[in-house]
């Protein structure tokens, strides 16, 4: 009977295997296959017209001790830090303003989902030719109410200021969407309750809105630090990491090495450099967070 | 009386047939060969298209098509270098610009000498010897020269007449007082110039007889000069007669700049003249004219312009080499320089320039043809060249904003970029 069984379950999985296959096949390709050369590539000197020469670890030790890596690492974390955060607090404060019944939602809701239905290339000249700093309206709007206006060709702090602004307004609808959409799941018999006990507003937010909401928190800081710390369009479209590489981020300086040195042994390293620190960064913060949720449902 | 569809299982199979022998039945209408080339647009364009192309008679006699495919100029080398990495391709002619062929390079690249012995191109020496030398690696030619862009000093003289100027500087010294009035007329902004591209920079050190890198792979020759450009360049930034937005400015913004009457003078390729006084764009047609770029008036040294080049090349791994050379040896001819010439493609015969249809459409030809006399390129090809380009503009970028002194960006160019360079 036992043999039977083992039989069925070979029938099982060789039945089951054609079908699974094709996905197999694609994550192979597209994925472990890559992976392992961008790995095997990191070891070795490698450029056009050239054949790879192995070099060990001298990939690894030249990009970390390049100082323009360094900059572009500091300027990766403090933007994907500052942006990420603030956009959370924008899209949660957003959200709640929408769950409270705004008159006009569905027009206000298709404001605020717009940027991510505009192409990220128009999206930064629309933003280039706003904020000119000669004759852009918003600079010009700026200097008429007698306001400092952002100097991002010129100051690389502005630039940096403009570059977070830019990827809040076109990942915002992201983060919103998630939020927005675990708030309306959140029964209102819990406010009701709370309401009976006595509650005020801010003892229902902290209480009742951000432990059963930290879930979807989760998710969308998750999956927005990883999007984050590949941060290119912007940056390359903006600024192209100027003024005097001030700006330049570490997807953009993988770019360079790439695609403009042909460099492919030291962009190779870049890219698995890339991968260790976004998934420490992303996981140290999860951790804390996740304790925190825990903490607070028990 | 009703009519009814009805598909039958022979009906559908007879359809699918004749369908699918129709479709075989389809190429013999077309021509029997293709020729896929890879290119910037602007070299498709220049041959014309339509009823205008000037290929037309080649690809009858020959029953090929081309089908190009095309990019911007640094993705066009990336692809080109990477289809001729490959074990074949389907790309049989490519256009090099003339400061990436390096030793290792040309190694993935069709020596074109046994070609050019074989099947010889018209009149051949009228192709500018210097081009040429450009694209001979090792003692193998490589490329053929098809394109030439010489950089120009451009003026808006309606600009210049508003605030009583009547001719465009001739030295140096004059161009910078000349952006200066313009710049406090408070009409326009002196100079717009792209901050990610070595041209400027190196025209500037030029104009005082100094240089970057020179075709010895000396760094820096006249580090004095260089000083005194890089402290013009920072001059300018200082008194408003560049923008603000220098380090952020890049070539398109250029035009549009001069276009838009922003700018009064600018530093582009000749052949930007017809786009700069198009009247559907620029607010300045007719107004917007060129001259050589000019040296300083203390300088002993000519001004020497930047130019780029393009040549022909044909990877060493490709399908067709006979139908790619047929195919270069058609597109350098003197008849169609000329045609790609009167579509604003710079020539690389030296012959054109003097071509009466030529001169008649463009009365800037015999300039471009003076200035390209001195002209060279903004660095000799090396293997880490783009490195030491993105190396010099940084250290430019901070000189010009003020963040370090001209000497202080020198010292570092000389010391950052010197471990580049071939030994």
């Amino acid at each position: 009977m036992a043999e039977l069984g083992d039989t069925m379950k070979a029938r099982t999985l060789w039945g089951v295997i054609p079908l699974l296959a094709p996905v197999q096949l694609l994550l192979l390709s597209v994925i472990i296959i890559p992976s392992i050369y961008v790995i095997w590539l990191s070891f070795h000197v490698s450029s056009f017209g050239q054949s790879a020469t192995f070099v060990g670890w001298d990939n690894y030790i030249r990009v970390i001790t390049d100082p323009a890596f360094h900059s572009a690492l500091i300027n990766t974390v403090i933007i994907v830090v500052v942006a990420v955060h603030l956009e959370l607090l924008v899209a949660l404060g957003v959200a709640l303003l929408f769950n409270s019944g705004l008159k006009f939602r569905r027009l206000l809701l298709v404001a605020v989902l717009a940027p991510y239905a505009v192409s990220e290339v128009i999206a930064v000249a629309m933003w280039r030719f706003l904020f000119d700093m000669d004759v852009g309206p918003v600079t010009q709007a700026l200097q008429a109410l007698g306001l400092p206006i952002l100097e991002w060709g010129y100051d690389p702090m502005h630039a940096m200021i403009m570059i977070a602004l830019l990827t809040i307004w076109m990942h915002l609808p992201f983060t919103f969407i998630i939020l927005y959409a675990a708030r309306l799941a959140l029964p209102s018999d819990l406010y009701e309750a709370a309401r009976i006990d006595g509650a005020t507003a801010w003892q229902s937010f902290r209480r009742i809105t951000i432990p059963l909401m930290g879930p979807a928190i989760l998710v969308a800081l998750l999956f927005r630090y990883i999007f984050a710390f590949r941060l290119f369009s912007e940056v390359w479209l903006m600024t192209q990491g100027g003024p005097a590489r001030s700006t330049e981020v570490v997807a953009v300086y993988l770019y360079q090495e790439a695609f403009s040195y042909n460099a492919f042994g030291t962009a190779a390293a870049t890219a698995w450099i890339m991968v260790i620190v976004s998934l420490l960064l992303a996981s140290g913060y999860i951790y804390l967070l996740r304790r925190q949720v825990n903490a607070n449902a028990k | 009386m009703t009519s009814q569809l009805k598909l039958t299982r022979r009906g559908f199979l007879a359809g699918t047939a004749a369908v699918g022998a129709l479709s075989l039945a389809g190429p013999s209408f077309a021509a029997s060969k293709t020729l896929n080339i890879l290119s910037h647009r602007v070299h498709q364009t220049s041959l014309g298209e339509g009823d205008a192309d000037a290929m037309k008679d080649w690809k009858a006699a020959n029953d090929a098509e081309l089908n190009w495919t095309t990019f911007d100029s640094n993705p066009l080398m990336d692809r080109l270098f990477r289809e001729a990495s490959l074990s074949s391709t389907d790309f049989s002619v490519g256009y090099m610009v003339d400061n990436r062929p390096t030793s290792e390079i040309a190694k993935l690249f069709e020596p074109l000498g046994p070609w050019l012995e074989k099947d010889g191109i018209e009149e051949f020496d009228d192709i500018a010897p210097g081009l040429v030398q450009g694209m001979t690696v090792d003692g193998n030619l490589i490329g053929i020269p098809v394109r030439t862009a010489t950089q120009a000093l451009f003026y808006n003289e309606a600009r210049l007449e508003e605030v009583g100027i009547s001719a465009p500087p001739t030295t140096i010294e004059e161009l910078v007082e000349q952006a200066r009035k313009v710049t406090e007329s408070g009409k326009a902004t002196g100079m717009i110039l792209a901050s990610d591209l070595a041209v400027f920079p190196v025209m500037f050190a030029r104009a005082y007889g100094g240089d970057f890198i020179n075709k010895d792979f000396e760094l820096l020759p006249n580090k004095e000069a260089m000083e005194k450009g890089l402290t013009t360049l920072a001059d300018m930034f200082k008194d408003g007669s560049l923008p603000k937005s220098y380090a952020t400015t890049k070539n398109d913004d250029q035009v549009t700049w001069m276009q838009q009457g922003r700018a009064a003078f600018t530093v582009l390729p000749f052949a930007r003249a017809a786009q700069l006084n198009n009247a559907e764009q620029s607010k300045y047609p007719g107004k917007i004219k060129a001259i050589g770029f000019p040296g300083s008036k203390d300088s002993t040294v000519p001004m020497a312009s930047v130019v780029e080049a393009w040549a022909m090349v044909i990877p060493a791994n490709a399908k067709d080499k006979e139908l790619a050379w047929s195919f270069i040896k058609e597109v350098s001819s003197k008849k169609n320089t000329l045609v790609m010439a009167l579509n604003g493609n710079g020539p690389a015969r030296v012959s054109t320039f003097g071509e009466a249809e030529l001169t008649a459409k463009n009365p800037l030809a015999a300039v471009e043809a003076e200035v390209l006399a001195q002209a060279r390129g903004a660095f000799p090809p090396f293997p880490e060249a783009a490195r030491a380009q993105a190396l010099f503009l940084e250290e430019v970028q901070l000189a010009v904003l003020g963040r370090k002194t001209p000497a202080e960006a020198v010292a570092a160019i000389e010391s950052r970029v010197a471990p580049l360079l071939p030994s």
